[in-house]
């Protein structure tokens, strides 16, 4: 497969998967798509990269990039990761990007004449963290599928379902990754906003691991799932794993730990008074416990093993 | 030149389990696994168990060569004393005896990760969750796994159950046949012995724990540890069945119960005394 159609093409991850396709000489032509007005930086250097800015909530652009511009090119394959980063992103409209967009894009991309394969970012944090699960996490762990979770999490709960519940049924070729946190900025990473203020709270008595992974592996990653005929859910773990003190203090911030009862009142305080991204509420249970994604079967099927650390500014 | 913390534990540890420290640290590598380990907790953990193992309890072992030098192994062993100390000096035997060193990979129940502080020192030294997809991982990776199939049913029971072996868990055997992991069954005896226990508050479930426990004693009392480590078992090969069959799975665990109880009942009569 050589002829891609990429959304949320202009976050760092998609740069990163465009730079990772372009690598390939195979790859005949790319088809980026972005609610932003700038362009990916592929697209001033290399003539096989097509940007266009397109609003993917409304069901008639959908239509028309797939039966337009998707069919004059060729396109065999979707990468879909279009999502709101923000968790300040609530209500139907964030909903018709995180999930109704996936459904509909999904849908079309059945019905097209050219696509043959469809692939999901999916998030890491769609699993349930808790003490009586394992900290090794792979494609059999459940979900998080508690009522009061906030949006953020529900609509990728909602949207990683959505495309799994097709795999069996679809004449698609279906990939569902799961990619641990990338800690990038613009790429929706909790962890990036947890670290954003100069002081981070952490749970007083607890330092779980945490698994993070590159801009760089995370493009390769989806870069050969796109390249593969290999269908089913996949975890995508990275190369840096790390106690959250360490992160915090290779980032340069001050962790100071406080007794777990009054984290999620300073954390909504200081998400009131300063309009900080960071949702207590979302990271309660990896602030607690550790989670490592496993990786096997990517390894196995994908040929994806993680391979570039997360450079921190202190390292 | 190392840090003030570094030479402290140095100084902790002593001249001859630094080296020791120094051979398991080489096997570990320098980063955290998965569960957490890093060779700083081993450092940490060899050094604060040292006065228990060395003074306190004055731990004597006995067939840590049966322990098997490479590969996925499953140390099955009794579980008693109120709070687990017998866990943690047979955590240390092993990574302090075991020949080649091999670091073993103790199972702690589920409520363990949800204790502050506890949870991550236990953590950093090696000690893994009680879950299957944690403990399937390790053996996986052909490392030691250190089990208590009674749980805490063990550490709760009465004194005049001591020595008796409670509900043992089939699990252990279960994935040893899986991972065709020889079963090192092992005793220890002084723990049920310890700490008498005034009274146990079942209704009082601190961070998810089963009960909470009243002793008798401010201190546990400084009993002499014995710790006996059997021939190994080859579950797959004595136990030719369905892995799916609980039957199957229940002979192989009554197997591993009876011969942990034998060397119990061995090792008690033969002691020369509760403290010496």
């Amino acid at each position: 497969m050589s002829r891609y159609l990429i959304t949320g093409a202009t976050t760092p991850i998609g740069e990163s998967l465009i730079r990772h396709l372009l690598r390939d000489d195979a790859t005949a032509r790319i088809l980026a798509v972005g609610a932003e007005p700038y362009r990916p930086r592929a697209v001033e250097v290399d003539g096989r990269v097509r940007y266009e800015r397109v609003d993917l909530t409304r069901e008639r652009n959908l239509r028309e990039l797939l039966f337009g511009a998707c069919r004059t090119e060729g396109v065999e394959v979707i990468v879909d990761m279009a999502s709101h980063r923000s968790v300040r992103s609530t209500g139907q409209k964030a909903r018709a990007l995180n999930v109704l967009e996936t459904r509909r894009l999904l849908a079309l991309a059945e019905e097209h004449p050219t696509i043959r394969r469809f692939v999901y970012r999916s998030y890491a944090e769609v699993h349930d963290v808790s003490a009586a699960l394992p900290v090794l996490i792979d494609e059999a762990h459940p979900l998080n599928l508690r009522p009061d979770a906030p949006q953020w999490i529900r609509d990728r709960v909602e949207a990683d379902l959505t495309v799994c519940t097709r795999m069996a049924m679809s004449d698609l070729s279906i990939a569902v990754l799961r990619c641990a946190e990338c800690l990038a900025p613009r790429t929706g990473s909790q962890l990036h906003d947890y670290l954003d203020s100069r002081v981070c709270f952490r749970p007083m008595g607890y330092d779980p691991v945490v698994n993070l992974i590159s801009d760089d592996d995370l493009g390769r990653a989806l870069a050969l799932a796109a390249r593969s005929d290999a269908d089913g859910i996949f975890t995508i773990p990275g190369a840096t794993t790390l106690p959250l003190s360490e992160i915090v203090r290779r980032s340069g911030r001050t962790s100071i730990p406080v007794p777990g009862p009054a984290m999620a009142p300073l954390y909504a305080a200081r998400r009131a008074a300063l309009r900080s991204n960071f949702d207590y509420s979302l990271n309660r249970g990896r602030l607690h416990f550790g989670v490592v994604l496993s990786g096997d079967r990517a390894a196995e099927l994908l040929g994806y093993r993680p391979e570039v650390s997360v450079t921190f500014p202190y390292d | 030149m190392p840090s003030l913390k570094k030479r402290l534990l140095g100084l902790a540890l002593g001249p001859r389990l630094r080296r020791r420290v120094e051979t398991l640290e080489e096997l570990q590598g320098d980063g955290y696994d998965p569960f957490g380990a890093h060779v700083s907790g081993t450092r940490v953990g060899l050094a604060s168990t040292r006065f228990l193992y060395e003074l306190y309890f004055r731990v004597d072992s006995e067939g840590i060569e049966h322990l098997p030098a490479s590969g996925p192994v499953v140390v099955a062993a009794n579980h008693g004393g109120m709070l687990p100390f017998d866990a943690a000096m047979l955590h240390t035997d092993i990574a302090r005896r075991s020949d080649p060193p091999r670091l073993p990979r103790t199972v702690a129940d589920r409520f363990v990760p949800k204790l502050p502080f506890v949870s991550t020192f236990f953590a950093r030294g090696g000690v893994i969750s009680g879950t299957r997809g944690n403990v399937e991982r390790v053996l996986a990776s052909g490392q030691v796994l250190v089990v208590f199939p009674e749980g805490t049913v063990g550490i709760g029971k009465p004194s005049s159950e001591r020595y008796r072996l409670q509900t043992w868990r089939g699990g252990h055997a279960e994935l040893a046949m899986r991972y065709r992991a020889p079963v090192v069954p092992a005793a220890i005896v002084g723990p049920d012995e310890q700490w008498p226990m005034l009274a146990r508050l079942d209704g009082v479930n601190l961070f998810g724990a089963p009960f909470l426990p009243v002793p008798a004693t401010p201190l546990p009392l400084p009993v002499r540890y014995r710790i006996r480590y059997g021939e190994p078992l080859a579950l797959h090969e004595m136990f030719d069945g369905d892995l799916r069959d609980p039957e199957v799975i229940r002979a192989a665990a009554a197997a591993v119960k009876a011969r942990v109880q034998a060397m119990i009942d061995e090792t008690v009569e033969t002691r020369p005394g509760l403290y010496r």
